[in-house]
C-alpha cells in the first residue's frame, strides 16, 4: 500500500502510462506495431533524444533552462565526424565531446549562477556563438565519408535486438535515478529548483548546484553529438538545430516542471521516447510523416494544459478544505462558549 | 556633465552610442561600399521579419512571458496565402486577410492557454511552435506544388520591372528610395511606441510585468491583457509573413523557422528584462537595427562569411548581458566611485 501511494505521486508514471497508451492505440489501428522488435526499435531510435533530455533535465530541475545543447551537439558531432574521417578512435571523440561539453556547461553555469544573467538569454548567446563556431570548424561543408567501423557501432546488437547505445543508456539512467533519489547530494538539484532561498538557508550552495547541473547537461549534449554522428553517418552544418526544443518538450512530457523543483530522470527518458516514437507510429497508422510536428505539438499542449488544470483544481480543493476545517473549528469554539 | 551621467543610465542611450560606434567602425573600414543608403535599406528589408516581430515580442516579455512560436506563424501565414491564392483560387487580398486571421487565431489559442489556464508561456509557445509549423506543413500538402519548391508567381511584376499589387508590399519603393517593408516597419514602430508608452494599455502591460498580483488586485483584467500580447505578436508575425512572401515571391511552410533566437536576441539586447516589467520599443528598434547593420557590415567590410555571422552576434549578446549585470552590481560600482 505504501508503495502504491508513492507510485501515485510519481510524475514519471503518467508519462510512462501515456507512452503505453500511445503504443496500444497504435497497436489497435495496426497490430503489426506491437511486436517486440518494433518496440525495441522505437527505444533504439530514441538514444540521441534521451541523452539530450537527461542532460537538460538536470538544468530544468534547478529551475533554469539551456537552449545551447543543440549547438553543443552539432559541434561535437562535427568534430567527431572529422575524427572519424581520418579513422580516429571513438575514445578520442568522447574525450573531445566531454571536454567541450564541460567547457560550454561551465561557461553557461558561470553566466547564469555567477553573473545572474537570465538563463534563456545567456544560453541563447552561447548558442549563437557555438553555431558560428560550427561553421568555422566544418568550413561550411557537410562532414561525411566516415572511415572505419564508426557508423557500424550504432547498429551492433548486444542481445535481443538491444543496441549497445540503448544498453549503456539504460544503465546510465538507472544509476542517475538512484543517485538523484537516494543520495543527499542528488536531492540538491530538486531542492534548489523548488526553493533557492530555502536551499541556501539549509546550507546548499545554489551557485555550485546550478553550475554542476549545467556541466552535466553540457557533457550529455556533447556525448549525444558523438552518438548522432555515428547513427546518421553524416553531419551537416545545421545538425542539432531545434533539438534543444525537442529535449525541453521531452522533459515537459515527462512531467518535469519548467519552473523547477519537480520531476525526475525517468520522466525525461520516457518523454524522449515518446518524442522520437511519434514519427514511427505515424508510419504504422498510415499517416504521412507530415503529421509529426502537429501531433507532437497537440500532445504537448494537451498534457501541459491538463496538468495545469488538474493542479489548479488540487490547490483550490485543498484551500477549500482548509477553510472548511477552520470554520468548523471556529463554530465548535463559539458553540462551546455558549 | 550631470545630464550625460543621467543619460548613461538609460540603456537606450548606450545602445545609440554603440550603434553610432558600429557605423563609425564600418564606415572607416570601407567607406566606399558601406555608406550606400540603398544597400543599407535593402539589408534592413532582408531582416524585416525579425525587426517587426521583435517589436511585438517586447510587449510579451514586458509582461514576463516569452513567445517562441512567432517564427512558426511566419511560415503558416506564408503557406496559407500561397495555397488559398494558387490552389483555392481566391483573390490575393482575401487570401492575405484569411491567412492573417488564422495566424491571429493561433496566437489567441496560445494566449488563452497561457493566461487562462496558467501554463508557463515557454511550454505553451514551444508546443505552439511545433503545432503551427506542423499545420503549415500539412497545409502545404494540400497544394499541387511540392512543399520544398514553394509557391511562386504572385502578382504582379510589370513589364518595366516595377512591382504592383501584392508584390508591391515586399519589393515596392516609396518615392523611389524607401522600400515599402521599411516604411511599414516605421509605421509599426510608431504604433507600438504609442501603444506601449502613451496609452493606458501600455501602463497595464508594464504593471503586470512588475507585479502581477498588484495588477490583479487593482482591478485590471490581467488575464485578458496577457492574452492580448500574444495576439499582438501573432499579428506581427503574420505581417512579417506577408511581407516576406511578397519580398521573395515564394510561399513556403518553413519560412522564418530559424528566426526564433534572433527575435529574442533583438528584444533582450534592446534592454527588455526577460523577467518582465522593463523594456522599451526604442531599445528593441535600436537593437534590431544594430544586428541588421552588423549582418550587413561584417561581410562587407571585414570579409566574414554570412554563415558564420551567428558567432559575432552571439558574442555581442553575451558581452552586453554580462556587462549589464556587472553594471548593476553594487560592488563594482563602488570600485569605480573610489577610483574617482
Amino acid at each position: 500500500m505504501k508503495y502504491l501511494n508513492e507510485l501515485k505521486k510519481a510524475r514519471w508514471l503518467s508519462s510512462f502510462l501515456f507512452l503505453i497508451a500511445l503504443f496500444l492505440v497504435t497497436g489497435m489501428v495496426n497490430p503489426d506495431f506491437l511486436t517486440y522488435s518494433n518496440i525495441v526499435t522505437s527505444f533504439n531510435g530514441s538514444v540521441v533524444f534521451t541523452l539530450l533530455a537527461i542532460g537538460i533535465a538536470f538544468v530544468i530541475m534547478t529551475g533554469e533552462i539551456d537552449v545551447s545543447i543543440g549547438a553543443v551537439m552539432g559541434l561535437t558531432a562535427t568534430i567527431a565526424g572529422q575524427i572519424a574521417k581520418r579513422n580516429g578512435s571513438i575514445l578520442e571523440m568522447l574525450v573531445f565531446a566531454v571536454l567541450i561539453g564541460m567547457l560550454v556547461g561551465a561557461m553557461n553555469g558561470i553566466g547564469v549562477s555567477f553573473f545572474h544573467v537570465p538563463s534563456l538569454i545567456f544560453t541563447l548567446g552561447i548558442n549563437g556563438a557555438l553555431r558560428g563556431l560550427i561553421y568555422v570548424v566544418s568550413g561550411g561543408k557537410t562532414t561525411e565519408n566516415f572511415a572505419g567501423a564508426f557508423t557500424k557501432i550504432g547498429n551492433q546488437v548486444l542481445f535481443a535486438e538491444v543496441t549497445i547505445y540503448l544498453a549503456i543508456i539504460v544503465v546510465i539512467i538507472a544509476v542517475i535515478h538512484l543517485l538523484l533519489t537516494k543520495t543527499k547530494k542528488g536531492k540538491y538539484f530538486i531542492a534548489v529548483g523548488d526553493n533557492p532561498n530555502g536551499a541556501t538557508l539549509v546550507g546548499i550552495s545554489v551557485m555550485k548546484t546550478k553550475m554542476l547541473a549545467y556541466i552535466i547537461c553540457g557533457i550529455f549534449a556533447g556525448v549525444a553529438g558523438v552518438v548522432f554522428a555515428s547513427k546518421y553517418g553524416q553531419v551537416n552544418i545545421v545538425a542539432g538545430t531545434g533539438y534543444e526544443m525537442s529535449a525541453i518538450a521531452a522533459c515537459v512530457l515527462g512531467g518535469i516542471s519548467l519552473s523547477g523543483g519537480l520531476g525526475n530522470i525517468l520522466g525525461a527518458a520516457f518523454g524522449a521516447v515518446i518524442m522520437s516514437s511519434v514519427s514511427r507510429m505515424l508510419v504504422f497508422i498510415h499517416l504521412p510523416s507530415n503529421f509529426n510536428n502537429t501531433l507532437t505539438g497537440v500532445m504537448l499542449l494537451i498534457i501541459v494544459v491538463a496538468d495545469a488544470l488538474v493542479q489548479r483544481h488540487a490547490v483550490e480543493s485543498a484551500r477549500r478544505k482548509r477553510l472548511l476545517s477552520r470554520t468548523a473549528a471556529f463554530d465548535a469554539k463559539v458553540g462551546g462558549k455558549k | 556633465m550631470k545630464s550625460i551621467k543621467g543619460l548613461l543610465k538609460h540603456w537606450e542611450f548606450i545602445l545609440l552610442l554603440l550603434f553610432v560606434l558600429e557605423i563609425g567602425i564600418f564606415g572607416v573600414a570601407n567607406p566606399a561600399k558601406f555608406f550606400r543608403a540603398s544597400s543599407i535599406l535593402a539589408s534592413v528589408t532582408n531582416y524585416i521579419s525579425v525587426c517587426i516581430i521583435a517589436l511585438f515580442v517586447t510587449f510579451v516579455m514586458i509582461t514576463g512571458g516569452i513567445d517562441i512560436q512567432a517564427s512558426a506563424l511566419i511560415g503558416l501565414t506564408s503557406i496559407c496565402i500561397g495555397v488559398l491564392w494558387s490552389d483555392v483560387g481566391l483573390n490575393i487580398w482575401t487570401a492575405v486577410l484569411l491567412a492573417m486571421l488564422l495566424s491571429t487565431l493561433c496566437g489567441a489559442l496560445s494566449g488563452y492557454f497561457i493566461a487562462y489556464c496558467g501554463v508557463q508561456p515557454m511550454v505553451v509557445t514551444l508546443g505552439g511552435s511545433l503545432l503551427y509549423s506542423g499545420l503549415a506543413l500539412l497545409i502545404s500538402g494540400l497544394s499541387k506544388t511540392p512543399a520544398y519548391q514553394g509557391i511562386s508567381g504572385f502578382p504582379a511584376k510589370a513589364a518595366n520591372g516595377s512591382f504592383t499589387g501584392f508584390r508591391f508590399l515586399g519589393k515596392g519603393m516609396l518615392f523611389g528610395t524607401i522600400p515599402v517593408p521599411v516604411a511599414i516597419y516605421a509605421v509599426l514602430i510608431l504604433l507600438c511606441f504609442v501603444l506601449l508608452h502613451r496609452t493606458k494599455y501600455g501602463r497595464k502591460v508594464f504593471l503586470i510585468g512588475v507585479n502581477p498580483e498588484a495588477a490583479e488586485y487593482s482591478g485590471i483584467n490581467s488575464k485578458l491583457i496577457v492574452m492580448s500580447t500574444y495576439i499582438l505578436t501573432s499579428i506581427g508575425a503574420s505581417i512579417a509573413g506577408v511581407l516576406l512572401t511578397a519580398n521573395i515571391d515564394s510561399a513556403k511552410y518553413d519560412l522564418g523557422s530559424t528566426f526564433t533566437l534572433s527575435i529574442i536576441t533583438a528584444v533582450v539586447l534592446g534592454g527588455t528584462l526577460s523577467t518582465g516589467g522593463k523594456g522599451s520599443i526604442l531599445g528593441t528598434v535600436l537593437a534590431s537595427l544594430m544586428i541588421c547593420i552588423m549582418r550587413y557590415g561584417l561581410p562587407l567590410c571585414f570579409g566574414i562569411k554570412t554563415q558564420s555571422l551567428d558567432l559575432p552576434i552571439g558574442i555581442m549578446l553575451l558581452i552586453v548581458v554580462i556587462g549589464r549585470e556587472l553594471a548593476k552590481n553594487k560592488l563594482i560600482l563602488q570600485l569605480f566611485k573610489r577610483r574617482k
